[in-house]
């Protein structure tokens, strides 16, 4: 029974890495309703990112080095968000459908390319900070990594959360979310809230990036797209456009993922498409995801 | 026209433009405008002589291109593309009475467009050879008066003035036979500089033909010309058609029994089919299928499997061609029915992704069912190897065969199964696209709502079409896996099927030549350019962007798609004119047509 509580332990923390990642999925998708294929990119570059700015301070063998490197991959995805944002997807916002997903594939394998191109094709060994376990109760053990992508996770879910429900931005956000053109009309600058929609999703992405730097010890240039992937699944679990659903979403595809390794027969071998599976079953039974509210043929 | 209108019209004309390519014509003009066509030429005769002398100093890049006054390979075609430049900067000038009537639009934006294309000619060959030779130092006075005269070039062409040209009238319809033959002449035309090309024996010359030809086409495109030709051909669209198709098969009768260009040719037609078939999918209907290459995957998976392949499992199950060919498509197909079941009835982009999806299931399963993760059935990340020639009609696939008196490699045998191939999946395309189904498709892909609430029969439609695009691929996976001899799951991962959808979206999505176009660029590009290689996805990646914002309707354009995608433009552009003021209904719209 604890082995079955040690992978619960482990699907959350892995979870936990998803619903960051999805969280940028359904805030994007909540305003102006465009899947961002680009965006498992932007957690990729984050995790670059942060490890340029590793090297760049000499590779401390320090805890503390952990806050410019959050710092710096937040940065680089924001930076790349944002360009991304201005010149690809905004002059197509009037366009066919059709034209703002092709461009976010392009957007997507165009980053992907210049990072294989820039940093090689092989993998990046990425820092591991902290070593030993943080807690161990009945068996369960977590290591004190784990333990550091949990808080880090939660707390930018929290502050997001408040973000969102509280502030004068956040209201604008769920107001252009609800009906762009009335949005407009009460004198919102709906370009600047998307704009806003996309650089939080940057910022927790980045985050996601360093999280998983952290975790699997090393980074390559295709990371984004099977982790992009499955976080658009979790948002899709949750109910897209729901930034709640896309945490819990999150939790359920990492839970989902670890159990099949774990009890499936060959399970790691055929984890990646448990994910898939699941997203097949979401649309086909509730496609309006688990807590979405919103029926989904606004997609 | 009412006064009203009138006067806005012209005060817009006179209006600051607001664009930096408005602001940068404008302050061009007003400095040297006068001049500019006579700078646009001097540019041209120095790219022309740039041609005749030496382009490098080391003798060991591309042929040897150190010799003056005797121009080889790449220099030819950069001559070749200076006179065109001089023929198109003069026919608003001395020209403008021999040969103003074919270019009915004028040379002004086309000569800009050509000295663009000999500039980056220039400037693409420099860098290669620099980097190849080591450092700017080896490239010789030709190459840089190239550079130096695309430069003046195009600045010549920026500053130009558009003169005032009489209305647009439709054309004089011309004899049948006349059609018949500028149809058989243009197709010619491109048959041998498709052969010129694949010929060239280094990259310089081939960049160069690319470079050369890609913009005297964008010249002629923007002159008027190509659009008339393209009318002419879409007049008599059968004709057009079948003399592609006579074109494409006196390819390999060029070749003889050298194989390496019909290998890639093989390649590209196989390739060009399937990307014919995602056009319906994408082009017709409206859904972005991303996984579209693990149907061709599935088709090319049962063919190794029933063909009798040693490596297979079902060895003893050997069928005949025909058989697996069907079966292969109709698996594919119903493969097709199970992902766009549950996803079709949701609008749009969930089928992205799970097509997406999809794709990497598939890639994943074969990968699986190796026999230490599942039961052995695909051979896993080894594949199956060995799937036999061809055998159909007693025709042996695999062995030179012998066609009115010539020998020709036997890669020809699949190059014109490929050609069966696209010339089936072409009909497919164009009947479908041509009748109630794809009328239903074109108003699904436009509005859905409204097409269901005008009794369109949306689901079953878009599964439909899904389907079809399966099928068709499934078709195009059983011959590439005998063309091919083995299949692996790593020719099936998501970066091919973006490839596919870079063929669609860059030939033009919606016509059945577009893809075709599009394929033969992406593939045969990086098989002339080595170096290339590298930076391909790179490229395509960010062609995809470009296209999208710049030209959505592609190279090739779909009339009703090229409406569609600038729809948006159309309705800011009007809005100034018919707003107001009491303008009757459409004077604004008559005033500026």
């Amino acid at each position: 029974m604890s082995d079955f509580f040690q992978q619960l332990a482990n699907g959350i923390v892995l979870g936990m890495l998803y619903a960051l990642i999805a969280l940028g999925y359904t805030m994007v998708y909540g305003i102006i309703q465009l899947i961002n294929f680009a965006h498992g990119e932007i957690f990729m570059i984050g995790a670059f990112g942060s490890l340029a700015v590793f090297t760049l301070l000499g590779s401390p063998d320090h805890l503390w080095v952990l806050i410019p490197m959050i710092l710096g991959g937040m940065v680089s995805s924001v930076a790349i968000a944002v360009v991304m944002e201005r010149f690809a997807y905004r002059p197509l916002r009037h366009a066919p459908r059709l034209a703002p997903l092709i461009t976010a594939i392009g957007v997507s394998v165009f980053l992907q390319e210049s990072i294989r191109l820039w940093q090689g094709g092989a993998a990046k060994p990425y820092p591991s900070l902290l070593s030993g376990n943080a807690l161990s109760i009945g068996g369960v053990t977590v290591d004190k990594t784990s333990m550091l992508i949990v808080f880090l996770a939660a707390g930018s879910m929290i502050a997001l959360d408040r973000f969102v429900a509280t502030s004068r931005t956040g209201r604008a956000m769920r107001a252009t979310a609800q009906d762009p053109d009335t949005a407009r009309l009460m004198g919102i600058d709906t370009d600047r809230i998307i704009v806003i929609a996309f650089v939080l999703g940057a910022c927790l992405a980045a985050v996601a990036g360093v999280a998983q730097g952290l975790s699997t010890g090393n980074i390559q240039f295709n990371i984004g797209f099977i982790a992009g992937l499955k976080a658009f699944t979790a948002a899709v679990l949750g109910g897209i456009g729901n930034i709640r659903g896309a945490v819990v979403g999150g939790l359920l595809i990492g839970i989902i993922e670890v159990m099949l390794t774990q009890y499936f027969p060959n399970g790691s071998a055929w984890k990646d498409v448990g994910a898939f599976a699941v997203l097949i079953l979401v649309l086909l039974l509730r496609p309006q995801g688990l807590l979405g509210e919103r029926v989904a043929d606004r997609a | 026209m009412s006064e009203t209108t009138t006067r806005r019209i012209s005060s817009m004309d006179t209006a600051a433009p607001k664009t930096w390519q408005g602001r940068l014509t404008g302050w061009c003009q007003a400095r040297y405008g006068p001049y500019a066509a006579i700078i646009t030429l001097v540019g041209a005769v120095v790219v022309g002589v740039g041609g005749v002398l030496a382009w490098t100093y080391d003798a060991s890049y591309a042929g040897d291109l150190t010799v003056a006054f005797s121009p080889i390979g790449g220099q030819r075609w950069a001559i070749g593309g200076a006179v065109a430049l001089i023929v198109m900067t003069l026919l608003d000038g001395v020209l403008q009475r021999p040969l103003g009537r074919f270019f009915p639009l004028g040379g002004v934006k086309a000569s800009l467009i050509l000295s663009v294309a000999l500039l980056l000619m220039g400037v693409v060959v420099a860098i290669r050879a620099s980097k190849v030779l080591g450092g700017l130092a080896n490239v010789n006075t030709g190459l840089w008066l190239v550079i130096a005269g695309g430069l003046v070039a195009t600045a010549g062409a920026i500053g130009r003035v558009e003169p005032e040209r009489p209305a647009l009238k439709a054309p004089k319809p011309l004899p049948a036979w006349l059609d018949f033959i500028i149809i058989a002449v243009t197709i010619g035309l491109g048959l041998v500089v498709a052969v010129k090309a694949l010929d060239s024996s280094d990259e310089v010359t081939f960049m160069c033909i690319l470079f050369v030809v890609g913009g005297i086409a964008a010249a002629l495109q923007f002159s008027g010309l190509l659009p008339r030709i393209s009318a002419i051909t879409a007049s008599h669209y059968g004709v057009t058609i079948a003399a592609s198709f006579i074109a494409a098969i006196i390819f390999p009768f060029t070749q003889g029994t050298n194989g390496a260009y019909l290998s890639i040719a093989v390649n590209v037609a196989i390739f060009a089919a399937a990307a014919i078939g995602l056009n319906i999918v994408v082009g017709l209907a409206g859904l972005l299928d991303l996984g579209y290459i693990a149907f061709t995957g599935v088709g090319a998976y049962y063919a190794a499997l029933f063909s009798g392949a040693a490596s297979s499992r079902f060895a003893g199950h050997h069928q005949p061609f025909l058989a697996v060919l069907v079966g292969g498509a109709v698996v594919a197909a119903i493969f097709g029915l199970i992902i766009g079941a549950p996803t079709l009835r949701l609008r749009g982009d969930y089928l992205a992704i799970v097509t997406l999806g999809f794709g990497e299931i598939f890639r994943i399963t074969v990968n699986n069912l190796n026999g230490q993760s599942g039961p052995n059935i695909t051979g896993g990340a080894q594949g199956i190897y060995g799937v036999p020639d061809l055998d159909v009609f007693g025709v042996n696939f695999g062995k030179n065969q012998t066609i009115f008196g010539t020998q020709l490699s036997y890669f020809a045998n699949y190059y014109f199964a490929a050609l069966i191939l696209i010339a089936f999946v072409m009909f497919i395309f164009i009947r479908a696209n041509s009748s109630r189904i794809g009328r239903a498709w074109v108003a699904i892909r436009e509005d859905e709502t409204a097409a269901s609430a005008m009794g369109v029969n949306t689901f079953k439609l878009k599964l439909l079409a899904f389907a079809m695009g399966a099928f068709l691929a499934g078709l195009a996976g059983t011959i590439q896996a005998h063309s091919l001899s083995s299949v692996t799951p790593d020719s099936y991962v998501f970066l091919n099927s973006s490839f596919l959808l870079s063929a669609v979206v860059l030939g033009g999505m919606g016509t059945v030549m577009g893809p075709l176009l599009g394929a033969v660029l992406l593939l045969v590009i990086p098989e002339k350019l080595r170096f290339f290689q590298e930076w391909r996805l790179w490229l395509f990646g960010l062609a995809l962007i470009l296209m999208m914002r710049f030209r959505p309707e592609g190279l090739i354009a779909s009339r009703r798609r090229a409406l569609e995608f600038h729809e948006a433009e159309d309705d800011d552009a009007e809005a100034p004119l018919s707003g107001g003021l009491g303008a009757p209904p459409g004077a604004g719209h008559g005033g500026v047509l």
